[in-house]
């Protein structure tokens, strides 16, 4: 297996070509349902929106799309090379290692990001005595060797697992409704407070994460076979998952109310927890454990795959493989040592994480890449 | 051989990491808390009563053909400045390490309910062993103590029988509701709802309930009994209703699944009993001149299924007559439930949520006088539909003739 994938090979511009391993179109759709399910699903996603949060997220994921044309075009200029290469054609060698070096970090950090939340949420709510480095340890352990093993084993991976996630989804779906314990009436008053607060949210929230931190996949658009394909899957999988997303968001409302699904640490556990059906059917809690680890995984898994093969790509390394446990033992401690408590951690993700991470490099950054991509190609020959 | 290894160290690694032993703790080392008392102390400390499962005597005792080896249940109890301190002391006295998991019902003493519930629902919702669909019940006149400490003869572990009560009562007879912790908050967090929760007393000596011997008689000498419902005000405990106006407030929450409900006849009083089968109740509010305006719309499905009069049901047009007199009664019910949280000034039913919803501009306003200012003064219309749709294996009543 390691043969087929860790030649290193030089492609016509002198670049450095990694792992030759192709996934198809219908594999990338599976990684984003997952990558962008991934933590979504159970932090409280949008939820100061209150009762109008589908509306945030749903209009998250329009403008989310809109975002994602921006990557999608700069794809289609450069199909057969991740952003931390194209960069440095558009904007010259030396600017773009620099940009490069801050996306590898960016990547590296959500990755430490993610993994934090994941600790924190199994801690909070599972293993109370445990010490958070080892629950990180575990997960960091089953990260690396998916990543040791190349994306192409992680999409399958995915494909079973989406499976899996997808049934728990459905028999969850119904065993809400069944319950009884959905008020739809929680969802009035509609935009009680006007539409200021939902783009706030918007603009705040929904949009940067998740559909923001699609800006991952330029990093694997090039592993897919089918280069024309891919656009569409993507924007197929970001309107499932937000469409998705918005239906949960709305359950855990009607369910909860206002109140308590903005003050709860995580909404879609405390749903799940009121299920009772016949006296049978109830503790569900191990329904939102299983959805938690497997979207967890391929959250930090995609960010962690695209910090490495960045990574490789700015320092001349052949195989990604080799930098993978150094790496992986960068983002644990990371996400051991990035905040002393819970609430830390949250403000920075919504407060500091926001303005200074996602909006400069989901948005700004790409969008500029762009319009020099553009000018280049339609005014110059310096852009071979 | 280098493989071997690998293998060998992997395996290692997963038997020491899978197996999940970090926190574990041996069944026989875990005290099943089924019921948690809530009291006050003289000094204004809680005082807790943990209700415990003895395994070898519930399960058991009907396995050896009911030998009396000893009581289903113990009693804890411990002192606290706060709940989380006093189960922790309680470890002082309890073997084993208490485990809330299975925790179902929560008794709050009345005294404490009167001073108010916020700070003591708190570690219940916070905490991750308790479950927020615990039921949670007022011990009415006597502490939530007392009334944890008495045996029952048919459910072993009382916890069990009040729960099964609350829920089987609240079926059938519709006054008493199933409150949960998660619904309480709920009810406490929101600016127009306020709180109902059923009460539970005991019934007889108290000070023989508490021994074996009180399930070995066939008439208890102490029971548990459901009493009436508690109105909240905020926080605070008000009034008690009980009877048929504590059923008008179900009626208003839209609790009711069946009931019977008894009209008298060409001035024989209660002589027909109509059971409802099917019930359902819708509050709507609307904006009358800038003052808010309750409509109450209650429809209801069910049989006549006893008669004390002569009275000929197979004419359709005696029972519109009879169905005009249970709206009757089914209004003044549910009147009465309205005057009485009015008269407290505390918006049980949710009218307030109502307004939020049709006019949340107006309800900005006057969220914070809505108890005491405008839900006193509130009009509400109730109007009602009831339906009678069969009358039993028989369509006149038997003629004695001596």
């Amino acid at each position: 297996m390691i043969g087929e994938m860790g030649s290193a090979q030089t492609d016509k511009g002198g670049e450095i070509q990694l792992e030759r391993i192709k996934i198809n179109a219908r594999q990338m759709f599976v990684l984003i349902v997952l990558f962008e399910h991934g933590s979504a699903i159970v932090i409280p996603l949008g939820t100061s929106a209150k009762q109008d949060v589908w509306i945030a997220i749903l209009l998250g994921l329009a403008l989310g799309l809109l975002v994602f044309s921006v990557y999608g075009r700069l794809f289609r200029y450069y199909p057969d090379q991740p952003l931390i290469v194209y960069m440095q054609r558009i904007v010259g060698a030396p600017l773009g290692k620099l940009l490069g070096i801050v996306y590898v970090t960016y990547f590296l950090y959500i990755a430490a990001r993610v993994l934090r939340d994941f600790g924190e949420l199994l801690l909070t709510f599972a293993y109370p005595e445990t010490p958070l480095f080892v629950l990180n340890a575990i997960m960091a352990l089953v990260v690396m060797y998916g990543a040791y093993k190349g994306l192409e084993v992680l999409a399958r991976t995915g494909e079973l697992f989406l499976t899996l996630l997808y049934v728990l989804a459905l028999s969850g779906f119904v065993l809400v409704l069944v319950s009884g314990i959905v008020d739809l009436s929680q969802l009035q008053p509609v935009l009680e407070e006007g539409w200021n607060r939902v783009w706030k949210t918007v603009f705040t929230e929904t949009l940067y994460v998740p559909f923001g931190e699609m800006i991952v996949f330029t990093m694997l658009f090039p592993y897919t076979n089918n280069p024309a394909k891919v656009n569409r899957a993507a924007i197929a999988g970001m309107v499932f998952t937000g469409v998705n997303l918005a239906v949960i968001a709305a359950i855990n409302m009607a369910v909860l109310g206002p109140d308590a699904a903005s003050r709860s640490a995580f909404p879609l556990l405390d749903t799940i927890r009121r299920v009772q059906v016949a006296h049978f059917f109830e503790r569900l809690d191990v329904f939102f454990m299983i959805a938690l680890i497997i979207g967890g995984f391929f959250k930090i898994s995609i960010f962690f795959y695209a910090g490495l093969v960045g990574a490789a790509h700015l320092f001349g390394i052949s195989r990604h493989q080799r930098i993978v446990y150094p790496l992986g033992l960068l983002v644990l401690l990371l996400s051991v040592a990035i905040a002393s408590n819970y609430a830390e951690h949250i403000y920075e993700g919504l407060k500091i994480v926001t303005f200074y991470l996602h909006i400069p490099l989901q948005i700004i950054i790409p969008v500029l890449l762009l319009v020099i991509a553009a000018i280049r190609r339609r005014f110059g020959s310096s852009a071979k | 051989m280098r493989r071997a290894i690998t293998v060998i160290v992997s395996l290692a690694i997963c038997a020491g990491l899978l197996s999940g032993c970090w926190s574990q703790k041996e069944l026989t080392d875990l005290a099943f808390i089924v019921a948690i008392g809530l009291d006050k102390t003289e000094d204004g400390k809680y005082l807790v009563t943990f209700q415990v499962v003895n395994p070898g005597n519930v399960a058991g005792a009907t396995q050896r053909g009911g030998g009396a080896a000893g009581v289903p249940v113990s009693i804890y109890t411990s002192t606290g400045d706060t709940l989380v301190e006093a189960s922790r002391k309680a470890s002082e006295k309890l073997s084993r390490l208490p485990y809330y998991a299975h925790t179902n019902l929560i008794v709050v003493g009345e005294e404490v309910a009167r001073e108010g519930l916020s700070g003591v629902l708190d570690a219940m919702e916070r905490g991750n062993q308790l479950r927020p669909t615990a039921h949670l019940v007022i011990a009415r006149t006597y502490l939530a103590k007392d009334v944890l400490t008495v045996l029952t003869p048919i459910d072993k572990i009382s916890a069990n029988q009040i729960i099964k009560t609350i829920e089987f009562s609240s079926k059938n007879w519709g006054e008493t509701v199933h409150v949960d912790i998660w619904g309480a908050i709920h009810c406490l967090a929101t600016a127009g709802r306020n709180l109902v929760i059923t009460g539970v007393t005991v019934e007889g000596d108290l000070k023989r309930g508490k021994r074996q011997e009180n399930v070995q008689s066939s008439v208890p000498d102490a029971r548990i009994k459901l009493e009436g419902l508690a109105l909240f005000k905020n926080d605070r405990l008000v009034d008690w209703v009980d009877g048929p106006s504590s059923r008008g407030v179900l009626w208003l929450l839209d609790c009711i699944r069946q009931t019977n409900l008894t009209v008298s006849w060409k001035g024989k009083k209660e002589a027909i009993n109509y059971q409802v089968v099917r019930a359902k109740t819708d509050v709507k509010a609307k904006v009358k001149d800038g003052r808010p305006v309750i409509s109450v719309h209650i429809q209801a499905e069910g049989d006549v299924i006893e008669t004390r009069v002569p009275i000929d049901l197979s004419d359709a047009s005696m029972l519109f007559q009879l169905e005009k007199e249970i709206k009757k009664n089914l209004k003044q019910e549910v009147e009465e439930a309205i005057e009485t949280a009015q008269r407290d000034k505390t918006d049980v039913f949710g009218f307030g949520e109502a307004v939020h919803r049709t006019d949340p501009r107006l309800w900005k306003k006057i969220e914070s006088k809505w108890h005491d200012r405008y839900f006193p003064e509130l009009d509400v219309t109730v109007t009602a539909d009831m339906y009678i749709r069969r009358t039993g294996l028989r369509n006149k009543p038997y003629t004695p003739r001596g």
